[in-house]
């Protein structure tokens, strides 16, 4: 099931690609007008990637990331190394996994795939505690870098704080917030965060202990900012504590905005990358996608806030009941080990 | 507060002078019956028993539901406060109207006590009910036609979302909503609702008091005795819940006919015992997925279908070719 679903989000995404190609010659002139927002983002020479700052970690970071699940789903490892080095030739250097994705199959991936150009990327993978405490966090991280094949991660952050209960639990003495602290003083990661795709609530909790992130993920897209908003509730806060933030799912997480035809690539994907963000974490499965995805980023022109504004408008009906962002009001987005560690039944039994 | 009639106690129906018994018969369970002459016989002996609250919807089992009750009911309307539900989910007045139609010709009967809107589970829903053409017309236009003596609305999803419903500018008389001791402690109703609607003397009919199907006893975390009589020590006014057979109804009835308030220490003990397992929804399941999104709502709202839901595999049954020209009719 999971295949056939991959391989009809691919076709779609290609029929949509060649429209978003147009859309982007259309709007370098927009931004040759020099109608800039004024954030931080930064333009694409059309050559390479853009790169930013990782907020204060001193690393810089590609403003397109380039998503660990995706890439497990790829169809064989020779296709996963291809979409990697293609990636990095265009400037790509943000890596992002987890150590549940495809049962460890990502991150080998990925691992395979960096042989010989880790000291080039910023590798990142995710913790999946899900309320359990450190020293199962601190196992994990040794089966992530074994996986890698590395000695130390980038970026290391607690993956789908979205049970509610989570924030006591990470933070609960012997929880897996003291894992990361440990594993950086160990120099084992470089930088610590965490991520969510829930509930802007359980994120500003996450938020309020004054811990030392580095990082933050979160859903941001065109229709985040009307419905449940990370954008709004999350994204200021972060900036206010000087935590880089990652954004994640600019197209919906399957390309459910494309696909129902809200927006095309590349007003999904530049809208995502205008936003003060270090990071869009994007997932890419195929050299198709891929090749699309770069396109928009290395012509990476952000959008103006007038612009902005308009794509939030023309959205806002589609995004009145989350159909769009089924992570934040269904089930379907929350993995095994979360669902099974909080006692919720498997996606085979409660699909969404 | 309490009158007996068999021996269940009576309770006020919001600002009316009506009274409903403080156990409501669910509708969706009763279509889960083995069979009709055991669902029949449910009604009647609920009836019998002294239950006067019937709770039922346009679409449980694509209408079978609604069916069995009104075959049940023959002979016994006018000894029960009969409710269904509307499943416009955000579609318009007319199509509310339609389902009206069907509802009481499948009940047998002339008109409603009480017609609620169903399931209110999305964040848009309440601006597509007070919208012009929107459904909060058809519940103004069936309560002056005298086809429904009473208007509410439903919903378990969240209590936030009841609210926003209750400031929209439409007079419900009742609400319906999940009422039991896990949702104490996880986006709670009994806290943010309940007391709004006691304040302006809207009936608040409680439902899941053992959530939904009895998780949290398969689960042993509770028992269904504790559970039931947690929920109707609440200040609501009726808890509908489920039976799907003759002796679930018997042990209900068991519970409602001699029923004690818990006291307000106990209630407050379980609160505290389910805490661990209430805190993350795991037995709320209705508040965190789709689960508990009958068809009609996931259609409206373009929510992905549950190919395993009863009502799904009833509906693709029933639009198979049988090979008849015409459905049957019985």
């Amino acid at each position: 099931m999971q295949n056939s679903h991959d391989s009809g989000r691919r076709n779609f995404l290609k029929g949509a690609a060649i429209l978003g190609a147009s859309t982007v010659a259309g709007q370098i002139s927009m931004a040759q007008a020099q109608q800039n927002s004024g954030g931080t983002a930064d333009s694409g020479s059309g050559e390479t990637v853009p790169h930013r700052s990782l907020g204060r970690t001193g690393i810089q970071v590609s403003a397109m990331g380039l998503g660990g699940y995706h890439l497990g789903s790829a169809k064989d490892q020779k296709e996963a190394n291809e979409i990697v080095e293609v990636a990095m030739d265009a400037g790509i250097n943000f890596f992002d996994n987890a150590w549940d994705y495809h049962d460890g199959h990502s991150e080998e991936v990925l691992g395979t795939a960096l042989k010989g150009k880790r000291d080039k990327v910023v590798v990142m993978t995710k913790v999946c505690t899900h309320g359990r405490g450190k020293d199962v966090a601190m196992q994990q991280l040794e089966e992530s870098l074994r996986r890698l094949q590395t000695d130390h991660l980038d970026v290391w952050q607690i993956h789908e704080v979205i049970y509610e209960t989570d924030p006591d639990l990470i933070y609960a003495p012997g929880g897996a917030a003291e894992a990361l602290l440990q594993a950086k003083q160990q120099g084992k990661v470089r930088a610590i965060g965490f991520t969510g795709h829930k509930d802007p609530s359980i994120h500003r909790r996450m938020l309020a202990h004054n811990f030392p992130f580095d990082t933050v993920q979160m859903p941001l897209n065109c229709l985040d900012a009307t419905f449940r908003s990370f954008e709004t509730n999350v994204l200021p806060e972060a900036q206010r504590q000087g935590i880089a933030v990652l954004g994640m799912k600019s197209m919906g997480g399957s390309g459910e905005i494309i696909i129902n035809g809200a927006a095309t690539p590349s007003e999904a994907l530049r809208y995502a990358m205008s936003l003060p963000v270090a990071t869009t974490i994007s997932g890419v499965d195929s050299m198709e996608i891929l090749e699309q995805n770069l396109a928009i980023a290395k012509g990476f022109q952000p959008m103006t806030s007038a612009e902005m504004q308009a794509l939030r408008d023309r959205c806002k009906t589609l995004a009145a009941d989350g159909r769009m962002e089924l992570f934040k009001v269904t089930k379907k987005y929350d993995g095994g080990v979360g669902r099974q560690q909080h006692h919720f039944p498997s996606s085979e039994e409660l699909p969404a | 507060m309490t009158q007996t009639s068999g021996s269940i106690p009576l309770r006020q129906f919001g600002k009316s002078d009506v009274k409903i018994s403080a156990l409501g018969l669910g509708g969706h369970h009763l279509g889960d019956a083995p069979d009709e002459p055991t669902a029949v016989r449910i009604v009647q002996e609920a009836v019998d028993g002294g239950v006067t609250f019937f709770d039922n919807c346009w679409e449980y089992h694509r209408g079978k539901s609604e069916i069995c009750m009104g075959r049940g009911l023959q002979g016994r309307r006018d000894k029960v406060f009969l409710m269904t539900k509307v499943c416009s989910h955000g579609r318009e007045s007319a199509l509310a109207m339609q389902m009206l139609e069907q509802s009481l010709r499948r009940l047998q009967t002339d008109h409603l006590d009480l017609w609620q809107i169903h399931g209110v589970s999305f964040d848009n829903d309440p601006e597509l009910f007070i919208r012009p053409n929107g459904a909060a017309e058809a519940l103004r236009k069936a309560k002056e036609q005298g086809k429904v003596r009473f208007v509410g609305f439903t919903g378990h999803k969240d209590p936030q979302l009841h609210l926003k419903m209750l400031n929209v500018g439409f007079e419900f008389d009742s609400v319906q909503m999940p009422l039991n001791a896990f949702d104490s402690q996880f986006h709670s109703f009994e806290t943010q609702v309940l007391p709004e609607l006691n304040k302006r003397g809207i009936a608040a009919l409680g439902m899941k008091p053992i959530n939904g199907h009895g998780e949290p006893v398969k689960g042993g975390v509770v028992s269904a005795q504790e559970a039931l009589r947690y929920a109707m020590s609440l200040p609501a006014t009726t808890t509908i819940t489920g039976m799907e057979s003759l002796d679930i109804l018997h042990q209900n009835l068991a519970i409602a006919q001699g029923f004690q308030p818990m006291s307000p220490q106990d209630m407050q003990a379980l609160r505290e015992r389910v805490k661990p397992q209430a805190g993350d929804g795991r037995y709320e399941l209705y508040k965190l997925s789709l689960k508990f999104d009958n068809p009609e709502a996931r259609l409206a709202h373009e929510m992905p279908l549950d190919m395993q839901s009863v009502e799904v595999k009833e509906m693709v049954n029933a639009t198979k070719n049988t090979g008849h020209p015409f459905p049957k009719v019985s």
